[in-house]
């Protein structure tokens, strides 16, 4: 009896040895390239994204306009650009030559995967807001916020929530809030997207729909 | 093998679709208005199905899978045009997308946060632009002197790494062995389904 109950523990204690050793490890191969999850390294990882290209940081370099991500890096990360420039001091001067004149010899082929997006021109970022009578109520109407890369739905939800009204994405790129909220737009739009300038914002007065 | 030669044929077109050449117009490629079909929430039992072939497909990911996947969060799939299907976590996020009946492959996005999902095949630097640009990986890019290979099986689905490099820069499926590829030494190794910076990258998360 007391045998049997010690054979069955065995069995037990066995099968999580065996699903232990079937579970993967971290391991290096012959060739040195890990497989499975470092043990010392924490999960997930964050990656550092150009604001750019969109790229990992170490991948700018091969996007057609590695000079704005440059001059983004500049701008946004002094340090990490001055960590790249000294690198790129240290070894990369003769490359770059070497590159401009590999270049002019080569003809360059089938971009057309790391060609950049087609990006809405830049143009003027500006809003204007104009109110048109509805009868004996009025709407108003948000134009130019998508030029600030704005989602126009969620925009459209937080004005109607913001004014309990009505709110609706018209057009491509046009807002129309039901009941006159002009004036309080000019606070509130600097207010929730930081990046939107009160002096950007236009008033066309009434307009007739 | 049957299921596996489907897979071949279907994905082979994969980045074609990701890059817009699969479409009429050459300079378009995918994109949110014109590729994407819908959402759809799915089943819990569809998504138990979903986990558990993900689960077996790459052993390693059982050590992020509540991450990746929550038992209890919904995940929803984005249905697109040309047969790709798109997992959406929970928070917006792309975590898999397949073709057709084919296997579901991690995103960049998802892969740089657990690159130990897949195994690694490591390419030289020369190489580089040319699989940013959506080119397959050509043998001589695994064996040269820069390069570094995972044994793998025909078909396994792999993640790309580069010389110098510490993050992955494309997703692709062997189409020969790694010893194939080390012997061969000509040809398509690997074929590249995903790459930074292709329509699926740039893809914005949904909400």
């Amino acid at each position: 009896m007391s045998e049997d109950c010690a054979a069955a523990g065995d069995e037990v204690s066995e099968t999580p040895i065996v699903s232990v050793a079937v579970k993967p490890q971290y391991y290096v191969t012959e060739s040195g390239l890990p497989v499975g999850p470092k043990p010392d390294v924490e999960y997930p990882l964050t990656v550092l994204y150009c604001g750019n290209c969109g790229l990992p940081t170490e991948y700018c370099e091969f996007y057609a306009e590695h000079e704005k991500c440059k001059a983004w890096f500049e701008k946004n990360l002094p340090s990490e650009f001055a960590k790249q420039a000294r690198i790129g001091d240290g070894k990369n001067e003769g490359d770059e030559s070497k590159e401009t004149e590999d270049d002019k010899k080569r003809q360059k082929r089938g971009g057309k995967g790391l060609s950049k997006p087609k990006k809405k021109e830049g143009g003027p970022k500006k809003i204007s807001l104009s109110v048109a009578p509805r009868g004996r109520k009025r709407l108003t109407c948000v134009v130019g916020l998508k030029s600030y890369d704005i989602d126009l739905k969620t925009a459209a939800k937080f004005f109607g929530t913001k004014f309990a009204c009505g709110a609706s994405v018209t057009g491509d790129d046009e807002i129309v809030i039901q009941g006159d909220v002009k004036d309080d737009l000019f606070d509130l739009l600097p207010e929730k997207w930081p990046q939107i300038d009160e002096d950007s914002i236009d008033d066309l007065g009434e307009v007739k729909r | 093998m049957n299921d596996f030669a489907n897979n071949c044929h279907y994905l082979g077109t994969l980045w074609h679709i990701f890059k817009g050449q699969a479409t009429k117009e050459t300079t378009h490629r995918f994109d949110e208005k014109e590729n994407i079909s819908g959402f759809q929430q799915l089943k819990t039992s569809v998504q138990k199905g979903i986990r558990s072939k993900i689960l077996e497909q790459y052993p390693y990911i059982e050590n992020c899978i509540n991450d990746v996947l929550p038992k209890k969060e919904p995940f929803r799939l984005m249905k697109c045009h040309e047969h790709i299907e798109v997992l959406v976590g929970a928070n917006g996020d792309f975590l898999f997308f397949r073709h057709r009946e084919g296997f579901w492959v991690p995103t960049l996005r998802l892969l740089h946060k657990y690159p130990y999902i897949l195994p690694w095949q490591q390419v030289d630097k020369g190489a580089i632009r040319f699989v940013l640009s959506g080119a397959n990986i050509m043998c001589p890019g695994l064996t040269s002197p820069g390069a570094r290979m995972t044994p793998c099986p025909k078909g396994a689905i792999v993640a790309i790494m580069a010389e110098g490099k510490q993050h992955a820069l494309a997703v692709g499926i062997t189409s020969m062995s790694t010893a194939d590829i080390q012997s061969v030494n000509k040809g398509i190794g690997v074929e590249n389904y995903h790459y930074l910076n292709d329509g699926l990258w740039i893809l914005k998360p949904m909400k």
